[in-house]
């Protein structure tokens, strides 16, 4: 079978001009989907019973949570791909998504923790989704730590990309132990979870902000990209004769 | 070709360095003791509350105690070269690193399991925790080994890699205190301790399987570069 | 599908919920923004370094070519 098109692809150049194509277009689809469903999640959708309209942080809290999840896994394979093929691409994208994901992981610990507060009364809670969130944080963390360690930056890359397969091993792992030792803890009477079924009026909007945060990981993580890309090709022909279009093209505006 | 070619070697060599240098690996141990004392002076004496927690202290202390002493599993065969010199020779790399691990083990899991009885007692763990606490610190430092010698392979050619190791591997020793504590916890309430051991046997038995082999590739990545 | 809240000061307030619910929005938007803005500012002062560097390059070209 004939592989040239995935080969293809691990060139920096193509992923470059390529996405210099759609990527606008990507990004007015992210924030049409966000500003619609934040909207109707925050106007126009039904308040819940028990927690009132501090539910609605749901529509912020829930995007995050997967992303910051679906954002370790990605950046896991790409450096599988990277250690296999040894595509330099693919490692540039493991590099983008790790403060990425590290960023939106925190900022479902701070949704939660800002949803926690009125809703069960304090800021942190040790339940067992909120326990396995920081541990995610901390090995994105660690695999930050690495990356910026070594003064080589292909054996940086590489053991990063080591470090960030061990911890998608691990990750369910975790998940399952921090889920039973929650069982062994938790105190009889208060559920921490949301109920599994929602109202579709609660449901819908939740979808659009699912599928408007993923689109707006993928602006962020290809934008990430296309800077790690012009910085390391910046000596080649294709990077120069971009900039140089680009300075001609502004010089042409100020006259 | 045996299959076991050089983790015995290794093994024995690796115990007759670190015997050279008894000292130094008696620092955990004694670490593990005197830290469990800050509990009772920095929290509370009263012996109730101190055995609700007994177990968790005695874990935590047990892990800090491993990590102190993570650094030094790699250290001085990277700098002295022996380390490139098993990288490159003919036989399997997990083979020196098990070896390696083994030794690490023997020397600092091993007593501190046989020590954990006198924590106990410091910290008023209740009769029913004592063999469960050592079973699962038995099998449960051995899993803390193979992660810190992942960790130690990750940092050996750095300066200071100390707390870089001890930030990766925190989130990866987790589930080890989850169910190691669990262990004792559950005998104390007189529930049957066999489960969360079983657990620990689990990820002790993936550890042995899939450690030596990361551990190999990270050494042959970082070493020789 | 009808508008949950009678006015703008409702909706501001959310039955007293409010100052949780509209600091979860204001510093996703601000996080979720600067992820966006930060590699298009990254990227223009890439663009600047370079340019900087060709025109440097292409200084010394002149300089050599006249020296010879």
């Amino acid at each position: 079978m004939n592989w040239n098109w995935f080969y293809r692809m691990g060139s920096p150049r193509w992923f470059y001009e390529s996405t210099s194509r759609w990527l606008p277009w990507l990004g007015i689809l992210t924030f049409v989907l966000l500003a619609v469903g934040l909207v109707w999640g925050l106007a126009f959708a039904p308040q819940d019973a028990k927690q009132g309209n501090s539910f609605r942080i749901i529509y912020l809290h829930v995007p995050a949570s997967f992303l910051a999840l679906a954002g370790y896994f990605l950046m896991a394979t790409a450096g599988a791909i990277g250690l296999i093929w040894k595509m330099k691409l693919s490692y540039m994208v493991m590099k983008c998504a790790a403060p990425l994901g590290a960023v939106l992981t925190f900022l479902a610990l701070f949704t939660g923790a800002v949803w926690g507060k009125p809703t069960w009364g304090s800021y942190w809670v040790w339940d067992a989704r909120v326990t396995s969130m920081l541990i995610l944080l901390f090995l994105y963390m660690g695999v930050l730590a690495l990356q910026y360690a070594f003064d080589s930056k292909d054996v940086g890359n590489k053991a990063s990309a080591i470090l960030a397969l061990v911890g998608t091993v691990n990750i369910p792992i975790i998940y399952k132990s921090v889920d039973w030792w929650f069982t062994l803890h938790q105190p009889a009477t208060i559920s921490f979870t949301e109920a599994p079924s929602m109202h579709p009026d609660m449901f819908q909007p939740l979808l659009v902000m699912i599928l408007g945060f993923y689109c707006f990981y993928a602006v962020a993580l290809i934008l990430s990209v296309r800077v790690e890309i012009l910085n390391r090709e910046r000596k080649t022909g294709w990077v120069r004769n971009l900039v140089k279009q680009s300075t001609d093209k502004s010089l042409g505006a100020e006259l | 070709m045996a299959y076991n070619m050089g983790f015995w070697a290794f093994l024995r060599r690796d115990l007759q360095l670190i015997n050279r240098r008894r000292g130094e690996v008696a620092s955990p141990l004694i670490f593990f003791i005197m830290a469990a004392t800050f509990v009772p002076l920095g929290i509370t004496p009263d012996s109730e509350l101190l055995k609700n927690i007994a177990p968790g202290i005695i874990w935590v202390m047990a892990l800090l105690a491993t990590l102190l002493s993570a650094d030094s599993l790699f250290a001085s065969d990277y700098h002295d070269g022996s380390l490139e010199q098993m990288i490159i020779s003919p036989q399997l790399l997990v083979m020196p690193v098990l070896g390696k691990v083994t030794a690490h083990w023997l020397t600092t899991g091993l007593p501190l399991t046989l020590a954990s009885p006198v924590l106990g007692l410091l910290l008023s763990l209740p009769t029913a925790g004592y063999l469960p606490m050592m079973a699962g610190l038995a099998v449960g430092t051995g899993c803390l080994s193979l992660l810190a010698a992942l960790g130690a392979a990750l940092t050996v050619s750095l300066q200071k890699g100390g707390l870089l190791l001890t930030l990766i591997v925190m989130p990866l020793y987790m589930p080890v205190i989850i169910f190691g504590s669990a262990t004792a916890q559950y005998s104390i309430q007189g529930l049957a301790w066999g489960g969360p051991l079983a657990v620990l046997g689990a990820m002790l038995a993936i550890a042995i399987a899939l450690c030596p082999l990361a551990i190999a590739s990270v050494l042959r990545l970082t070493t020789i570069n | 599908m009808n508008f949950q809240f009678d006015n703008v000061s409702q909706l501001l307030n959310m039955a007293g919920h409010g100052i949780y619910v509209w600091t979860a929005v204001l510093v996703t938007l601000a996080l979720v923004a600067w992820l966006i803005i930060n590699p298009l500012l990254q990227r223009r002062d890439v663009f600047k370094e370079i340019a900087q560097e060709v025109s440097r390059e292409q200084l010394r070209q002149h300089a050599n070519r006249e020296s010879v």
